[in-house]
């Protein structure tokens, strides 16, 4: 058996005339949280896919598990897809149930299990009610219930905390979490990077179809370390557009500056004195994924991504439906 | 099969059987057939003909008229001696008998009559009762004036000699082949269909990428068309069983409480033979499985109802068509139309079982017709089964016929 969950090789998925994932290699150890992170049309969805056999590849190879990524493995998967669907009129218990049942879950079993998904998730009395009834964010927790029902060893979660709020986030955080220190491996997508900040141990950025940068992301934050510090101060924010500073963005109540390379630290602190601003904060910060994406990508690659960590936009529903549609052109 | 398939013919049997549609529309069907055929029938008999008194003026007309009164479920009781007419036109008003006819000169003239009942009487049955008394007064006179033409009352025979060797259809099988092949064509059609709208509703509520990541393409298909065909099976089935106990057990035994509910008895020749039903049941299953696999495919190249509502319009007249010549068919199940019409698999379906069950098609013409359906079915469900597995993911504009070529040769 080998180390990794997933592993893939040089793969690449065109659609036409677009290639949507371009000669992509990916490593996923057992038992770590990973995090797929680029902008929406990056190629995310698709590297998913083919990941679980349901795209196949031009070229390249994709080991799932070990194996093949056939019925055999798949079946050892829970898979939350971004576009989530449901059986509207069927009960909440029913539906979870069935999706047991399609993966090996006898019926009885996906019952109980079931059942105790829905009372931690708080929705115990919505069992017999049709999936129809339920508000969205209950309709999302039912879905992480369906996808983790058979008890996968993998976990792949596309896009899971998007139209959730704050308080589902951690209630999902926390149980992704729980779930990784039991030994479930999880892969999941996200094009928020804060999100991808808290959660994963490893990260792997996309952009434009490409792989920018993967890894263990504590390694990578120091590896990408070029001493940013945060500062806040009172007076005019002019002396920030000055030499050593390479970049200054706001954050909370202060600024991020990354400093160029063999700029000592301290030069911010002199150059604040002498501008005559009242400091009231200075630390020393391992960069952010946003900043780290950005340097590797290009502002503009990041898109989305690159926006200030919890920005939101609605799904990318239309650059899906050009990659249908060119799909066998 | 593997248990996601059962999982999945279960999930698609279940929700379907347990909805109020699929009850209502089963337990219909019987309603709707005693309805239609027998409630007439029952109700114009079952309202009791009860007692009559004749009063025959005339002397003559009682002999004919009274046993065509009781032929008709009357009992009749004669004007002389008892009871007094005055304590029957109380039993009348009472509601213990029916009522009086009076004959008398005028009727013998012009079959004028007069009846005292209680309450006024259905047209139905005034005009039974008419026909009655003017056959009755007819057959009088002529058995008086002319008894040579008596016969012609009876309405004689009508030999008929055919020249050519075209069979005759005798009624009961016309009907059965007419009823039966226009059940077979609306619920192909509707289960057909039916497998289109969950194709559709799982893509278009994309559930189907949850299911899709643990199952084949093709195994949700087929998980799909046999579950809802065995929903079709049970409806057939519980259809099957009412009339054939309505017609087996329930008629007999109805005609044997009530003799004048005899005219009911020729509904025990809609009760259909163990060898048609076995006809039916193989034609449903060749013609579901060979619509349903089409219907499949336009279910998952669609992204709307209303897209699939355009798509699906070849397949509707493909289906359309055996229905606008079933009659031609059957009027002559032995012209060349039919014969060659019955073998194509698209419309074997419903006209071969047709002419099978006048007796038209020999056992041969009934195997090729069904093989055809099978080899037909086999090619449709490989290049149907190839469409949904690339279409059931895909969104955006609807596939033309060559795009639809190439999700054929790449899926």
């Amino acid at each position: 058996m080998t180390d990794l969950a997933i592993r893939l090789r040089g793969v690449t998925k065109r659609f036409g005339g677009h290639v949507a994932v371009r000669d992509l290699d990916l490593d996923v150890p057992r038992g770590t949280i990973c995090g797929i992170l680029g902008p929406n049309g990056s190629g995310k969805t698709t590297s998913i896919r083919m990941v679980l056999g349901i795209y196949v590849p031009d070229s390249g190879s994709v080991e799932l598990l070990g194996g093949e990524p056939d019925h055999a493995h798949r079946k050892r998967v829970g898979y939350l897809p971004e576009e989530r669907g449901m059986y509207r009129k069927m009960k909440v218990m029913d539906h979870l149930a069935f999706i047991g049942e399609i993966r090996g879950v006898r019926a009885a079993e996906g019952r109980r299990r079931a059942g105790e998904w829905l009372e931690r998730l708080g929705l115990s009395e919505w069992g017999d009610r049709k999936v129809e009834d339920l508000s969205k964010g209950m309709q999302q927790k039912v879905q992480f219930a369906a996808t983790v029902l058979h008890e996968p060893d993998l976990l792949i979660l596309d896009e899971p905390f998007s139209g959730l709020d704050p308080i589902n986030q951690d209630v999902l955080e926390t149980i992704v979490r729980e779930m990784n220190a039991a030994g479930v491996t999880i892969l999941f997508s996200t094009h928020l990077m804060g999100q991808a900040e808290r959660l994963c141990r490893r990260v792997c950025l996309i952009s434009r179809s490409r792989k920018v940068l993967d890894g263990n992301l504590r390694e990578i934050r120091k590896a990408e370390d070029r001493g940013d510090v945060v500062v806040e101060f009172e007076g005019d924010a002019g002396w920030l557009d000055g030499p050593g500073i390479e970049t200054a963005s706001p954050v909370d109540d202060g600024w991020h500056l990354t400093l160029h390379a063999n700029t000592p630290p301290r030069t911010v602190v002199e150059r604040a004195l002498a501008a005559g601003v009242e400091l009231r904060r200075f630390e020393r910060v391992a960069p952010r994924l946003h900043e780290i994406f950005v340097r590797h990508a290009g502002a503009d690659a990041a898109g989305d991504a690159g926006r200030p960590a919890e920005a939101r936009l609605p799904a990318e529903a239309s650059t899906k439906d050009s990659q249908g549609e060119a799909a066998l052109r | 099969m593997n248990s996601a398939i059962l999982a999945i013919i279960k999930r698609e049997y279940l929700q379907r059987v347990r909805s109020r549609w699929f009850v209502a529309a089963t337990l219909a069907g019987p309603v709707l057939f005693v309805g239609i055929a027998v409630l007439p029938i029952l109700t114009t008999g079952s309202s009791e003909p009860g007692e009559i008194m004749v009063l025959d003026g005339t002397g003559e007309l009682l002999s004919v008229v009274g046993p065509a009164l009781e032929g008709a479920g009357y009992s009749v009781t004669t004007g002389d001696g008892e009871p007094s007419l005055e304590d029957w036109i109380q039993r009348i008003h009472d509601g213990e008998v029916f009522g009086v006819l009076q004959l008398d000169s005028a009727t013998l003239a012009n079959g004028d009559a007069r009846l005292t009942v209680a309450s006024s009487l259905s047209p139905i049955r005034t005009l039974a009762l008419r026909q009655i008394v003017a056959q009755g007064t007819l057959a009088s006179r002529l058995a008086a004036e002319a008894p040579e033409t008596l016969a012609l009352l009876g309405g004689g025979t009508l030999e008929v000699d055919v020249l050519d060797e075209e069979m005759e259809v005798d009624g009961a099988d016309f009907l059965m082949a007419y009823l039966g092949a226009f059940l077979l064509y609306i619920t192909l059609l509707f289960y057909a269909v039916a497998v289109m709208r969950s194709v559709l509703e799982e893509k278009t509520s994309r559930i189907v990428e949850i299911i899709l990541s643990s199952v084949r393409p093709i195994e949700l298909m087929l998980g799909k068309i046999v579950g809802v065909g065995a929903v079709g099976l049970t409806q057939l089935g519980v259809w099957a069983a009412s009339v054939v106990i309505l017609a087996d057990i329930g008629l007999p035994r109805l005609v044997a409480a009530r003799p004048e509910l005899a005219p009911l008895a020729q509904f025990e020749s809609f009760a259909p033979g163990a060898d048609k039903l076995l006809l039916f049941l193989a034609f449903f299953f060749g013609g579901y499985f060979l619509y349903s696999s089409l219907y499949a495919a336009v279910g998952a190249m669609a992204n709307s109802d209303q897209e699939a509502q355009q798509a699906q319009a070849p397949l509707v007249v493909l289906m359309v068509v055996p229905a606008v010549i079933l009659p031609a068919v059957l009027e002559s199940p032995e012209s060349a139309l039919a014969v060659w019409t019955s073998v194509v698999p698209f419309f074997a379906p419903v006209l071969m079982f047709a002419r099978a069950v006048t007796g038209a098609a020999s056992g041969l013409e009934v195997g090729v017709a069904l093989m055809g359906i099978a080899a037909t079915t086999v090619i449709v469900a490989w290049i149907g089964g190839r469409i949904y597995r690339v279409g059931i993911l895909m969104t955006g504009k609807r596939p033309g016929v060559r795009e639809l070529w190439r999700w054929v040769r790449a899926g």
